[in-house]
């Protein structure tokens, strides 16, 4: 979906960018769990809308739906500039290699894109992680859920809720590392010379650069 | 669209944006106090404040929420000790965990910022004879407030989108009001959109804010 995102906002038909661009911008500035809600209740909502009848929708496809669209609107930001980031030379290059447009961006642009927007893509994997607490609260059995009844059953909240931070945690920090053996694998073919360049790239300083 | 919802609404918003400011300037106090620490690797307690980093930023805020709302009530000494009062109010403790998540992201992003500085500025306070602290606080940090200041802008927005998640431990905030109106009426759809509308409005001013804030601040790198 991310990537779908991506080239949508990039395409040379203004009113499918706009309209992406206007979708990516309203996804990033509601609260997280307002889009949870929006999908959980709003589906059941506009369903008894359009055909008069009740129907519950999952709350675990309803919060699966939320917390991908959010995912991909984020997630196709950093593709963007990774997109960008790609030389034109490549492009060039594989035109004058006689490529066809379909193969040169699955054969060239998207293996490249990949290890610019690694970096990117990861923080996101990581916040995404958090957010899946979110769906506790429309009634998925998740993490958090299963604590707080425990933690209701026992009378003892704070064992029970620091547990399920210290798991999150863990997966955390397992992510991380996994994230780091997938970045120095993706930059596995660089020189240390131009892997240095690689660093001072501006899709992974975005954060400190203005 | 029924407007009658939007006054109900509104009167969450006070709410929201009394404890956007008050946590966010606690966790720039915080952070400050912590990025100080860090750069200046005073014993002890840059530990403390890279565990502080670590648990905040690798757990969700729900739960630090809860945690913090509910978990005290596990202890007796907790109970009757003067902290109490404040501990059982919805409202501290909604404020306590995003004062305190904000301030180990800020903490992480001005410890970037400072890294990011160049060495030579750090050597030409030594070569004007300023001590470390001296050079930390007068000339590094502030050019590091400056680098930082886009990331901050959105760590800013961040807190204003986590403040909605206090409506889970009862606190009436704009979310907590949309969520009771959406009981009362079913009227799904509209005090959904509407509610967006307002936080959207919200980000909308804040971005704006801040552009305007960077453009001031970085005047002189243009």
């Amino acid at each position: 979906m991310a990537i779908l995102f991506a080239l949508a906002e990039l395409s040379r038909f203004k009113p499918l960018a706009l309209a992406t661009s206007t979708l990516i911008a309203l996804l990033r500035g509601l609260p997280e769990i307002l889009v949870v809600f929006f999908v959980y209740f709003g589906s059941t909502h506009a369903i008894f809308l359009l055909t008069d009848e009740f129907v519950e929708i999952s709350p675990f496809l309803a919060g699966t739906i939320a917390l991908s669209c959010i995912y991909s609107a984020y997630a196709s930001q950093t593709l963007r500039g990774a997109l960008l980031a790609v030389p034109k030379g490549q492009l060039e290059a594989a035109i004058a290699l006689g490529m066809s447009k379909p193969h040169t961006f699955f054969k060239i642009t998207l293996p490249q894109t990949w290890r610019h927007a690694l970096p990117g893509l990861g923080n996101q994997w990581l916040v995404l992680l958090k957010d899946t607490a979110l769906v506790a609260l429309i009634g998925v059995n998740e993490l958090l859920l299963q604590a707080k009844m425990t933690a209701a059953s026992t009378y003892e909240p704070f064992t029970w809720y620091a547990t399920a931070a210290l798991i999150y945690l863990g997966i955390t920090l397992v992510s991380q590392a996994a994230l780091k053996q997938m970045q120095a694998r993706s930059n596995r073919h660089l020189t240390s010379n131009t892997s240095n360049t690689f660093s001072q790239h501006p899709v992974m300083t975005q954060e400190v650069t203005p | 669209m029924n407007w009658d919802y939007l006054p109900e609404l509104l009167k969450g918003l006070g709410t929201t944006l009394e404890l956007t400011v008050v946590s966010l300037l606690t966790g720039l106090v915080l952070a400050i106090l912590f990025t100080i620490v860090l750069s200046l690797k005073v014993r002890v307690l840059d530990r403390l404040v890279k565990l502080q980093t670590l648990l905040f930023t690798g757990t969700p805020l729900l739960i630090q929420i809860f945690l913090i709302y509910y978990g005290p009530a596990q202890f007796e000494t907790i109970k009757n000790s003067v902290l109490w009062p404040l501990l059982s109010q919805p409202w501290f403790c909604a404020m306590l965990a995003l004062a305190l998540n904000s301030a180990a992201y800020s903490t992480q992003l001005f410890k970037g910022a400072i890294d990011a500085v160049p060495r030579s500025d750090w050597e030409a306070c030594q070569a004007l004879g300023m001590t470390e602290r001296q050079a930390l606080i007068k000339v590094i940090l502030p050019h590091a407030a400056r680098r930082a200041l886009p990331a901050y802008g959105n760590e800013i927005i961040l807190v204003m989108k986590g403040s909605s998640l206090a409506s889970t431990i009862t606190l009436m905030d704009l979310m907590g009001y949309a969520a009771r109106l959406n009981a009362q009426t079913y009227d799904t759809l509209t005090v959904f959109t509407m509610t967006g509308l307002i936080y959207l409005a919200m980000t909308g001013v804040l971005t704006l804010l801040i552009r305007f804030m960077e453009h001031k601040a970085l005047a002189f790198s243009r």
